[in-house]
């Protein structure tokens, strides 16, 4: 079974596309070949937590409730420095490596 | 293909408020027939349901846009602001932030769009590069600067990583 990333944003057109770029770029160059990154509305998330493929959430908003996935604040995606984004990477990165 | 040239710049605008800045931008694409004459409203109320300030550094900026289905062609359209005006933050609607630039960034695909994307982002997080962009002294001279930083002139190449490229 592949596991899913979801990009989760309030609007879903230019801004969560970044992210999901970005991710999906540094998934694949680190040789994961199982993982699917789709970015979703916020408003549509209900039905992507219910998955047992979800293995983490990055939310470009502010992130107000429980998840029993991890979920990482993706905004460094879109306005951090490298360095900022690097660190999300790497805590997505270490996820995926558990397995 | 993205369309941004000197008279999808307003240099030294001095707005009122958030929807002031949304209407001269989306008038000034509807002027080269980019977008539909609706696309200031449609903007609007999707700013005002999904907020898209930005909390970057040396000044907060903004990003509105609304749906694909008002765009004609793809175009890029920019306010300089003279004061800033209020935008929400986008990850946290409750926050009012102090906007000095805006980026109406008008998309028929955001896929194709996507190394303008990340040529965006990449900026966003310069705080030297957000304040040499306000710093332009001509609207020509903000058109060149950032079609250099965005590698507009050299899209021609999928995939590439324009990033990396340091001649425009």
């Amino acid at each position: 079974m592949s596991r899913l990333i979801v990009v989760a944003c309030g609007a879903g057109i230019n801004t969560s596309t970044v992210a999901e770029d970005i991710i999906k770029q540094r998934v694949e160059q680190e040789g994961f070949t199982d993982v699917v990154v789709k970015r979703i509305l916020m408003a549509d998330i209900e039905g992507y937590l219910a998955r047992p493929d979800l293995v983490l959430v990055v939310s470009m908003m502010k992130i107000f409730r429980k998840f029993e996935v991890p979920v990482f604040q993706g905004m460094p995606f879109l306005i951090g420095t490298k360095e900022e984004k690097e660190v999300v990477l790497q805590k997505i990165l270490d996820i995926l490596k558990k397995k | 293909m993205l369309t941004f040239n000197e008279k999808l710049v307003a240099l030294d605008l001095d707005a009122v408020d958030a929807r002031t800045v949304i209407e001269v931008l989306a008038g000034k694409l509807h002027g080269q027939g980019l977008v539909v004459a609706e696309y200031g409203q449609q903007t609007y109320a999707r700013e005002v349901e999904h907020p898209t300030g930005l909390p970057t550094n040396p000044f907060c900026i903004a990003f509105p846009h609304a749906d694909a289905d008002g765009v004609k062609e793809s175009s890029l359209a920019l306010a300089i602001l003279s004061k800033p005006v209020v935008f929400k933050n986008m990850a946290d609607p409750e926050e009012d932030l102090q906007v000095f630039l805006v980026l109406m960034l008008a998309n028929r695909n955001p896929e194709e769009q996507i190394q303008t994307l990340r040529n965006l982002a990449l900026l966003f997080g310069q705080p030297d590069k957000l304040a040499a962009l306000r710093d332009q002294s001509t609207a020509e001279k903000a058109v060149t600067w950032l079609r250099g930083e965005l590698h507009l002139n050299q899209q021609s190449v999928p995939n590439s990583r324009a990033s990396e490229r340091r001649d425009s």
